[in-house]
């Protein structure tokens, strides 16, 4: 079955050649329409936080020491915002072609396990280690992540394009999938667990070796906060990825399938091929960000443990949608996310509960919303009225 | 490979399976029953999550406040349609993308239920069963049918109410007419995004309705955990049964049977892989998209949004 | 409503508009337009596409509000903000481009849009009631997706006269029926009118069909009534004349007009048809059969042939195949069997881009659907089957893409506000411009052109018509499927017949038969034609 995806909407706001048009007439009012909307998102959070007993100011304090102010602490944002950027990344992409995937955190969880696998397995018991040097049984790892987190998504793809299968449902219900197959793993000695001695450990004492130091991503050290260079790599990523997106004829082809499948199939792009190879992309960004999650550090200490994933993947992909699928906007978006994150870590002290962050991330979604489908429709009748009865 | 089949005939010929498998079934049959006329008109209405969530926990506050079940369950399907006012509005009065609409949402609502229910910590039981005289005795399924907590008895009459509604009303004519072609609907002088609203918030109303059985009349304690993506089973039910409710039903009793089974397999002390079954009902679930969603017309104008004078 | 008694001539008229005025931003669709509608005649509004006819009937309707000015039905004035209000008055319409919805049935539709209880029965009692009385032939049960499209219009017919209305508009009625049954149409309108005492307005943009079947003729031009005639008094010259606001050739642009041409001598006329070809085909289509989702045999063993410089004009009613033969030209439909051949080499049928590899050239009926994207801008549009001739190495070369794309904007004489415009933001002639620029620009070795002028005011009708002449001139053969006879009689040399998915009928311009040609739009076959294919 065809779902035609209205990211038309999304699509007219992104920075290309198209929009500067738009973006002149009426600029003013655009910015005052996305500060407004998004002040409007906190104010609510706020509020729900004083109605709860709780202090707001207090709240935004904790926030801010936990993400920036405190010792150490931006250090540890910018590792997690990592996987965020990369599965924001990957989210773009299948946006693009028009498809609508939602299962990023599955793919992600997946791709982790895939690289945990190769890098404990393939790398000791082939002895890789001796013959190569570690950096790159770390890249192979690595990749494996990636080509797991592909391999998942693709799963949800062949569905679409042979089956007709909505890939919204097929994602998101590969996510529960994805999380019992790995747990699987982490039970057996032949996959990914330690190998004990009889006794049966309890679930959350479960899980895999701990990668060894030159498996790890090697880490920088700044004035006290110290990050994996995962960080830079992620950003040359995106680089990469803004020109192939906004200024490659390949990325031009993508764009027009999600905009016009009927128009780009006359032109040369199918959309089994194109989409396939998004969708790929897609859970290859989500499996990469899995991976270096794992050998990044940040995350469980070198470890798979169940739940690995954390709802990163699921972040990653509100980043993208806060982020209108403009790959640049995407990394100051999934700093504020990551933010957020390390800054509710310091939340326990006033007796907020965690949660708000995850309030406070789906009323930005939604609040965030409201700027584009204004403009959307006014500048549709503004061209309606132009065009109007002259042929 | 015998004891494969001495576990199928003893989970097949035990009722508490049938009953439970009701039980399961009946929650997507809550959500079904809405949502097919949500798609009909013309959209994909994946907050259904979220709705089952909200009105759970809305379900749940309404008895702790009360101590009455039925209005715990009149909340809760407050809350479903408060959750689509928020839904139907931003895709349909905004034109707002409706799948990230829905997502926002259904994270909202998690985020929401869990933050407040550390707040209220609302404190609830699951409604009694109590059985319908005669039919309750028939065998295998008559337990299952007819001896239930009596918040399930609802979905006896939702069923055939929601097929005359759309059916039988001048208002399912226009609803049908929006998701198949809202270009002619538009020029006949039928207002579409208001039907499509009103689609969601049927749907709204319903799948909180569901909730609120889920907690009153399934499990009694509320958990954030407690829908699992058991509103997106619903969803595929919907486009398993050919968008007809004969066909969506007959998907509900599906899944809600696969749910089933596969506690009663360990419970009745039959070995199986753990995470297999915990991974069943979705594995079932795509696979019976896989073999049943091409051949299935949908409705036309499914997931587009619809702008007068803009094709 | 009760009809009032009364001649042609009685005091009070049906429906008046005294200085209705409708701007859309910057553009005047109607300025300040006075028009009187009598019972018991049928008033004819011909203008050309864009002069604001449309929109003036739209008010009427309450599809759009007026921005001032008053509206009197029977002597009162009324405010109609909705099709139920306009109902409720006694107007109701026959849209030109349907108003139903096809998996329902046909008495589902004709009750759609109505207030009140929900009577099926009571509706099908109706719907018997006015298909005998009218000779429409209509089956309440029958799912109109399974209804040809000239039955599917007598549904709309019969979902307007349930309603009993007292005025009737039908709007550009003739695009989707065959001479015959537009013959039909027309008995339908005076035993209407004249039987029953209604007011009927046909909106028209063809000079033959508003001179052969109205009492009296309003001329609309650029939103204002520029004249009023009787039919008996009026002739062709004059009407285009008053249409246009120039002396127009009707030599030239008789088929913008609407007017068949055959009538008018064509001798001497530059671009006289040339009926021998050398040479093979460029575009060889070879029976074949294709699908479509509603129907199996939408294209039912087609075979066809065009040469290098010819236009073939195929003329058929709307669903007869027209849509799915531009889909299999467009790579967008699958054959199930047969072939196509381009320049003597088997082009695959259903693969992404391969018709336009192998020089196939479509400028579609709608563009919106497989012809622009209309989010991208002018320039991206312009070359987005041949991003290559633009791109360096994978990658955009801005400088020389807007360099082409000014050349080829000002060469199609595209009017937008940069190569960089959102392409939504250019009208719909302009639109059709830019495809056309596209295809053309590409050396295309045949050209598929379907509907191209629809819906076009005559001057743009004109441009294309003659970048058309012009592709024939380069050697471009060129397939031109269209609902207008008269514009298959303009432009074609050679002129096929297109009827339930096969071509029953074939004929050179220069020997047209109308009559003949007409039947076999109608379903009649050809014995030559069956013979030799």
């Amino acid at each position: 079955m065809t779902i035609t995806n209205d990211l038309e909407v999304e699509e007219s706001r992104s920075v290309s050649p198209s929009d500067r048009q738009t973006l002149a007439s009426g600029a003013g009012f655009t910015v005052l329409l996305y500060f407004g909307c998004f002040f409007g998102a906190v104010t609510l959070s706020a509020a729900l936080v004083q109605a709860t007993g709780g202090s707001a100011t207090e709240v935004f304090g904790a926030l801010l020491d936990g993400s920036v102010r405190a010792r150490g602490r931006w250090g540890q944002t910018l590792g997690i915002s990592v996987p965020l950027i990369l599965v924001g990344l990957g989210t773009v992409f299948s946006g693009r072609a028009g498809l609508i995937n939602i299962g990023q955190e599955g793919q992600l969880y997946f791709g982790s396990a895939v690289a945990c696998y190769a890098a404990l397995r393939l790398g000791d018991s082939a002895g890789w280690t001796e013959v190569f040097p570690g950096p790159l049984v770390l890249i192979f790892c690595l990749v494996a992540g990636a080509l797991g987190g592909a391999f998942w998504a693709g799963i949800a793809g062949a569905l679409r394009y042979w089956r007709r299968v909505p890939e919204v449902l097929t994602t998101l219900l590969l996510v529960t999938v994805a999380a019992q197959v790995v747990g699987y793993g982490l039970r057996k000695d032949w996959l990914l667990a330690v190998p004990r001695d009889g006794s049966k450990a309890a679930w959350r004492n479960i899980s895999t070796a701990q990668l060894p130091p030159d498996q790890r991503m090697p880490r920088i050290e700044v004035f006290g906060n110290s990050f994996p260079i995962s960080v830079v790599i992620v950003l040359a990523i995106t680089a990469v990825v803004t020109v192939v997106l906004t200024r490659s004829v390949w990325g031009f082809r993508l764009r027009m399938l999600g905009l016009n499948s009927r128009t780009a199939h006359r032109a040369g792009v199918a959309e089994s091929r194109y989409g396939m190879v998004a969708i790929f992309i897609s859970g290859g960004f989500a499996g990469l960000a899995g991976a270096m999650m794992l050998t990044g550090g940040d995350f469980g200490n070198y470890h798979l443990t169940p739940g690995f994933s954390v709802n990163i993947g699921f972040d990653g992909l509100l980043v993208a949608l806060v982020a209108r699928q403009m790959p640049i906007v995407v990394v100051p978006t999934a700093l504020v996310f990551a933010g957020l994150r390390t800054g509710s870590g310091f939340l326990a002290a006033t007796g907020v509960e965690r949660e708000i962050t995850k309030i406070v991330q789906a009323m930005l979604v939604l609040a965030l919303l409201i700027p584009p489908a204004i403009l959307f429709v006014r500048d549709r009748r503004r061209a309606m009225t132009a065009t109007k009865s002259r042929t | 490979m015998g004891s494969f089949f001495t576990a199928m005939g003893d989970v097949l010929s035990n009722e508490v399976t049938f009953a439970g498998a009701v039980r399961f079934a009946a929650l997507l049959a809550f959500c079904a029953c809405g949502e097919t006329i949500a798609e009909r008109a013309g959209t994909l209405n994946i907050s259904v999550e979220g709705m089952i969530l909200g009105g759970a926990f809305a379900g749940a506050c309404g008895y702790h406040v009360t101590g009455s079940v039925s209005i715990g369950l009149v909340c809760a399907s407050a809350s479903g349609f408060l959750i689509a006012l928020i839904h139907a509005n931003l895709s349909h009065r905004l034109a707002a993308n409706t799948f990230v609409v829905g997502l926002a949402l259904n994270i909202l609502v998690l985020g929401m239920s869990a933050f407040l229910a550390n707040y209220v910590k609302p404190s609830t039981r699951a409604a009694h069963k109590f059985g319908i005289p005669v039919l309750d005795d028939i065998p295998l399924v008559g337990q299952a049918f007819f001896y239930q907590p009596w918040p399930l008895y609802l979905i006896y009459p939702l069923i055939p109410f929601s097929w005359w509604l759309l059916y039988r009303t001048r208002w399912g004519l226009e609803i049908r007419a929006v998701g198949e072609n809202p270009q002619s609907a538009d020029v006949s002088g039928i207002d579409v995004n208001k039907r499509r609203r009103q689609g969601v918030y049927l749907s709204g109303l319903t799948s909180g309705l569901g909730g609120g059985y889920l907690i009153l009349g399934q499990i009694g304690r509320f958990d954030d955990a407690m829908v699992g993506g058991q509103g997106f089973i619903a969803i595929a039910a919907v486009i398993f049964g050919g968008w007809t409710f004969r066909g969506a039903i007959a998907g509900c009793l599906l899944f809600g049977a696969v749910n089933s089974f596969r506690l009663s397999l360990p419970a009745l002390g039959h070995e199986a892989n753990p995470e297999f079954l915990s991974a069943l009902p979705f594995l079932v679930t795509i696979l019976t998209m896989m073999l049943f969603a091409h051949r299935t017309r949908q409705p036309t104008a499914l997931a587009q949004p619809f702008i007068r004078g803009l094709k | 409503m009760s009809l009032t008694a009364g001649t042609a001539e009685s005091a009070v008229p049906a429906v008046e508009f005294r200085g209705v005025n409708k701007r859309f931003g910057a553009i005047v669709a109607c300025d300040d337009v006075d028009l009187v509608l009598h019972r018991g005649r049928i008033h004819g509004i011909l203008g050309e596409n864009g002069a604001g006819k449309s929109t003036l009937m739209k008010v009427l309707i309450g599809l759009v509000p007026r921005d001032s000015g008053t509206l009197f039905v029977d002597g009162i004035p009324v405010v109609i903000s909705d099709p139920l209000d306009a109902a409720r008055y006694g107007i109701g319409m026959v849209h030109q481009h349907f108003s139903l919805v096809e998996p329902l049935t046909v008495w589902e539709n004709v009750m759609l849009g109505d207030e009140g209880r929900f009577d099926p029965l009571e509706i099908r009692r109706r719907i018997g009631e006015i298909s005998e009385r009218y000779g429409l032939g209509i089956e309440s049960e029958a799912v109109v997706a399974d209804l040809p499209v000239g039955l599917r219009q007598r549904v709309e017919i019969i979902k307007c006269l349930r309603r009993d209305p007292d005025i009737i508009i039908f709007d550009e009625p003739t695009s989707v029926l065959t001479p015959a049954e537009s013959e039909q149409l027309f008995d339908v309108l005076r035993q209407a009118v004249q039987e029953e005492n209604r007011a009927v307005a046909l909106v028209s943009h063809k000079l033959n069909e508003v001179l052969g079947a109205t009492d009296e003729i309003t001329i609309m031009r650029s939103g204002r009534v520029v004249d009023r005639v009787e039919t008996r008094e009026a002739d062709a010259p004059g009407l285009a004349r008053s249409m246009v606001g120039r002396e127009v050739s009707l030599r030239s642009s008789g088929a913008a007009l609407g007017l068949v041409v055959k009538l008018i001598d064509k001798t001497g006329v530059e671009d006289a048809a040339v009926s021998e070809y050398e040479g093979n085909p460029v575009l060889t289509l070879t029976d074949l059969v294709v699908h479509s989702n509603d129907r199996k045999n939408a294209l039912d063993t087609l075979s066809l042939d065009v040469h290098a410089g010819e236009i073939v004009g195929v003329a058929g009613v709307e669903g007869n195949g027209q849509e799915e033969l531009t889909a299999l030209m467009s790579s967008l439909v699958e054959a199930v069997s047969g072939s196509v051949s381009v320049d003597g080499r088997v082009v695959e049928t259903g693969v992404a881009g391969s018709m336009a590899r192998a020089g196939v050239a479509v400028v579609p009926a709608d563009r919106h659907d497989s012809g622009v994207v209309l989010n991208l801008t002018v320039a991206e549009n312009l070359f987005l089957v041949e991003p290559e001739k633009v791109s360096r190495r994978g990658l955009w070369d801005s400088g020389l893409m807007t360099r082409r794309a000014s050349e080829l904007i000002s060469e199609f004489e595209i009017q937008a506000a940069g190569p960089d415009a959102p392409l939504w933001s250019l009208s719909g002639g302009n639109q059709q411009r830019v495809v056309l620029a596209r295809e053309l620009s590409n050396n295309p070795k045949v050209l598929i052109a379907s509907q191209p002028t629809r819906g076009l005011d005559v001057g743009a009708i004109e441009y294309i018509s003659n970048r058309l002449r012009g592709a024939r001139r380069d050697g471009v053969g060129v397939l031109l499927i269209s609902n207008e006879l008269e514009e298959i009689l303009d432009l074609a040399d050679r002129i096929v017949v297109l009827f339930r998915g096969k071509i029953v009928g074939e004929m050179l311009r220069s020997d047209v038969d109308l009559e003949h040609l007409g039947m076999l739009m109608g379903g009649a076959i050809d014995d030559l034609v069956e013979n030799s294919y």
